[in-house]
């Protein structure tokens, strides 16, 4: 049976670290902008983490979420794409072919959760920085859009080893960038087509909830909200 | 197939090739080597240790073939070499288990860095103009000999000294044991956060001088009193990993995290429950909630009804959390951060032992306990040589003359100095003193090693080797230092290893605890040996509460660290957890206070102690005491390659020279300051990727919202 990636967010585990956007850069080749551009909100982070406050010191709470592309079912990005290169494959991936993008942004417009990067400039890395960079991930150019893939280069790999060794893919040990250097493993990718899988299982938590629901974009993926600390009945 | 099956361990041999240019084109293939361990578009993992905090994670790098342009002899080429592509946690590293915190995942970029110095230098210009001009290894090795005979010609092998950052290991093994055969005092040791005052306490404590690994994953009620845990504070992968663990205990038992602080920093931000504390009275709060565990809560000058006013925390909360922390074991304290910083700060450290004593917490499951540890070199603090100058000062890759207080007159205590070897990657505001630079290899040029103070509960001492060819010119440190020992005139017996990795082949010394020293009880707290610190004392604040009415609270950035990462692209881009600020300095200030006083999100706001003044924008957050004022460290580098240097501004600078007493360390919270306006926002000032503090603007009074 095809594959259909997904990933639980446990928002009870995530610490706001920021250990998964750092990982991401390093993976997939995201260039920095430098200081003035990114004051100009041209920072390119596939996965971010937001946090916002509730109330007021000193009865105040943070509430972390980390937020890439939620990899919809019904994606509006798809839609509006003149060109196909925002497409579903086989996999259910939201996919973002980079020579066919013709930089209409219009993906950006009709995304509702804003993960969508667009390259103002061509990308710049000072030598040796270079040498860093991924062979595996395709570098992109000026007027491109690009967004997270869930490491697509590495579903693939996995998959050419898999078949090579004649066997299907073993829960938990694919990973994307970000999920595997979480330290809390507040991220849990895996197939939401394989019911045993931790994801799949996670999906139907009851703790858990799509972000932005109602818009009806479809997300894969599922966030699990903060638990309550129980007193006991001790006293 | 387990991830663990691709790892080959395996270092490569031979860290430099001898390679010749043939004679002038830049980008010239100079020689082609073939590793035989690497296959082209295949990668091999080969492990490490990641060198950017003393929490020593080991990593795993991902080598694969490419093309770099190396330096060899003093000429550029190509050559096709292993290449490090990305860095992971090892999974079979008892620290790391397999993650890494955002700044370890950056690592890689230490050894790319674009203005990483390539070859040995020699000052040329003004000492701190920072100009310098090439010079051969063979010369830089005879100059420096040649200082170090010069001392024992005049028989003042004193006044040498080595400036080094205080990790546990064997290389500062090494550099004290040279040290003392040559006839000089150990080395000296400098770092901004330093959690000295706790091991000193724990010493007194638990007869360990060390921080203790405490095990999160099995404790059900967690209260941290400051220690930013889960960022910055000690092993923070080792400890984040545990806390993953502790929140999946499941519905009914799932642990509880209180977090005591007067900022809701990154990790507090995690806490179920966060409890406000005026700062400098955390101990009280710990030593109240001790003496209602021990039921000596009626009497004794530590009752709740006593401390509730100093604290500002009210008297039915202490009751409450002590009677929580009682009845829902194994329960534990940590301190760190803040409480550690102020002038009556080994109070504080005493008081959480208190704390953990009343619960029972030491060598319990959900409690904590020490890792058996190597006895470590003895270090004199940097006071030392700040007062009398050595003649001869070599520096290994730390920098106080930025990571300290203006008022310390570091870079006038150095320029006194009559000659500065640095051994540092980098120029920056210490190395650009230095008269000679002999740069290092990158960590994953060189052997490495670590031996973890904390974050697991067995000893986890580790050594790996190179994983990748060097790319420049540079020789590792450890070996250098041997070289010229080898070198001197009047040569220093008996025998030195040949090479480090020689050194690091030899047996550890002594192991201090057991490794079932966890099942014998420990030294008990000895009230002679502490009593002095165990009185309380009012923490002092520098500048008069009416004129400078703000506590001053710097912190650890968790992109930057302590401002020894500002030098790193990715982490200057990282958006910062709590205001997702990036490339810029920032004053928090609270979210209230601040519409009081007119100020709006991004104004420029000045910040004055009595010290001196820096300017920032400022950031409006619901988090902090109204009587506080907060400001990341890292930012403010002057000369610290592109990316960091006349950047922000550092907020150490105008810290008060204040010190614990106990331990001689910079008392970084015990400063007060004022602040003013003095301008509007600037689009190039207050750089942020989210912006809204707020998820519905309508939950706030329409402040710090921009979306
Ligand atoms: S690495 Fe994990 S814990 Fe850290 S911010 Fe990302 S999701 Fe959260
Ligand atoms: S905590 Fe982070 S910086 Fe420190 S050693 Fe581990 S990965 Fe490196």
């Amino acid at each position: 049976m095809a594959y259909r990636w997904g990933m639980a967010v446990d928002l009870d585990k995530c610490t706001g670290c920021e250990a998964c956007v750092t990982a991401c850069h390093a993976e997939n080749n995201i260039p920095t902008v430098g200081s003035q551009q990114a004051a100009r909100g041209r920072a390119m982070h596939w996965i971010r983490v937001e946090r916002y406050y509730e109330g007021n010191f000193p009865d105040v709470r943070v509430k972390f979420r980390p937020v890439l592309c939620q990899q919809c079912d019904n994606a509006p990005c798809e839609a509006v794409c003149p060109t196909y290169a925002a497409h579903q494959n086989e996999d259910g991936l939201n996919a973002q072919v980079y020579n066919r993008c013709i930089g209409t942004r219009y993906c950006a417009n009709a995304c509702s959760y804003n993960v969508r990067f667009f390259n103002f400039f061509n990308p710049e890395w000072v030598k040796p920085l270079n040498l860093q960079l991924n062979p595996d991930v395709s570098i992109r150019e000026v007027g491109v859009m690009e967004k997270c893939t869930f490491c697509v280069q590495r579903i693939k790999a996995a998959k050419i080893t898999a078949k090579a060794e004649d066997r299907g893919l073993v829960d938990g040990v694919l990973q994307p960038a970000c999920a595997q250097a979480c330290p809390t493993t507040a991220l849990i990718f895996g197939d939401l087509n394989d019911p045993n899988s931790r994801v799949a299982r996670l999906s139907h938590s009851p703790r858990g909830s799509k972000l932005l629901e109602d818009l009806g974009a479809e997300p894969k993926i599922t966030y699990l909200d903060k638990q309550p600390w129980h007193e006991p009945d001790t006293y | 197939m387990d991830r663990r099956h691709f790892i080959k361990l395996t270092a490569i041999s031979g860290t430099t090739a001898a390679l010749t240019a043939c004679g002038n084109p830049e980008n010239q293939i100079i020689r082609f080597i073939p590793e035989d361990d690497l296959v082209p578009g295949v990668a091999t993992w080969k492990p490490s240790i990641c060198p950017l905090c003393a929490a020593g994670c080991g990593v795993i790098a991902r080598v694969m073939e490419g093309d770099a342009e190396v330096f060899r002899n003093g000429k550029p080429g190509v050559i096709r070499m292993g290449l490090v592509k990305k860095l992971e946690g090892n999974p079979d590293d008892a620290i790391s288990q397999g993650k890494l915190c955002p700044r370890g995942q950056a690592a890689i970029q230490v050894t790319y860095h674009p203005d990483r110095l390539d070859q040995p230098k020699k000052r040329s210009g003004e000492r701190g103009g920072g100009q310098f001009a090439d010079i051969s290894w063979d010369e830089a090795i005879k100059e420096l000999v040649g200082q170090l005979d010069a001392l024992v010609a005049a028989n003042d092998q004193a006044s040498l000294a080595f400036l080094a950052k205080p990790r546990r290991g064997r290389r500062l093994e090494l550099v004290a044991d040279l040290l003392q055969r040559f006839g000089a005092k150990p080395p000296v040791t400098y770092e901004l956060f330093s959690d000295e005052v706790l091991r000193r306490a724990n010493s007194q404590s638990f007869g360990a001088h060390q921080l203790a690994t405490v095990d999160l994953e099995n404790a059900h009620y967690v209260i941290s009193f400051g220690a930013d845990f889960l960022g910055t504070w000690n092993s923070a992968v080792a400890q984040s990993v545990a806390y993953g663990r502790m929140r999946q205990a499941g519905p009914g038992a799932r642990p509880k995290f209180v977090h005591v602080d007067a900022r809701l920093t990154q990790t507090a931000a995690n806490a179920d429950e966060f409890v406000a504390c005026k700062p400098g009275t955390e101990g009280l709060l710990a030593m109240a909630m001790a003496a209602v565990l021990n039921k000596t809560a009626g009497a004794g000058d530590y009752a709740p009804a006593k401390v509730a006013e100093k604290t500002g925390v009210p008297v039915e909360k202490i009751e409450r959390l002590a009677r929580e922390f009682a009845a829902n074991g194994p329960s534990v304290a940590i301190v760190g951060g803040a409480p550690l910083a102020h002038t009556n700060a080994a109070f504080h450290a005493h008081a959480v032992n208190t704390l953990n004593l009343a619960a029972n917490a030491l060598n319990q499951s959900g409690g904590f306990s020490f890792v058996p540890q190597a006895t470590q070199a003895a270090t004199r603090p940097l006071t030392e040589i700040l007062d009398a100058a050595p003649k001869l000062l070599l520096i290994d890759d730390v920098n106080p003359v930025f990571a300290s207080p203006a008022s310390w007159k570091v870079a006038e205590a150095l320029k006194r100095v009559p000659f500065i070897v640095s051994f540092g990657s980098f120029v920056d505001e210490t190395s650009a003193l230095a008269d000679l630079i002999l740069p290092d290899h990158s960590f994953l040029e060189s052997w490495v090693e670590a031996a973890p103070e904390s974050g697991s509960a067995k000893a986890a001492p580790s050594k790996f080797g190179p994983v990748m060819r060097p790319l420049y010119d540079t020789r590792s440190t450890p070996d250098v230092l041997l070289d010229v020992s080898r070198k001197l005139a009047k040569p220093i017996a008996p025998a030195l290893p040949n090479t480090f990795e020689e050194y690091l082949s030899a047996p550890t010394p002594e192991v201090r605890l057991k490794p079932d020293a966890t099942s014998a009880p420990m030294a008990r707290l000895k009230p002679d040996a502490t009593s002095a610190s165990m009185t309380w004392t009012e923490p002092q604040f520098d500048g008069d509460a009416a004129q400078y009415p703000y506590h001053f609270l710097p912190f650890a950035s968790q992109a930057l660290y302590d401002g020894s990462l500002a030098h790193l692209p990715w982490l200057q881009e990282m958006p910062d957890p709590m205001s997702s600020a990036m490339w810029c300095s920032w004053v928090e200030i609270n979210e209230i206070k601040a519409g009081e006083l007119g100020i709006e999100m991004g104004d420029l706001i000045e910040v004055t102690s009595t010290q001196g003044s820096v300017r920032a924008h400022a950031f409006l957050n619901p988090g902090i005491a109204p009587d506080a004022v907060a400001m990341p460290v890292g930012q403010g580098h002057t000369n610290f390659t592109r990316y960091a240097s006349n950047r922000g501004v550092n907020p150490i600078a105008i810290l008060a020279p204040a010190t614990i007493a106990e331990t001689g360390t910079l008392a970084w919270s015990a400063t007060r300051v004022k602040i003013a306006k003095v301008g509007g926002p600037d689009k190039d000032g207050l750089i942020l990727f989210g912006g809204a503090t707020r998820e519905r603007p309508d939950w706030t009074h329409g402040r710090g919202d921009e979306h």
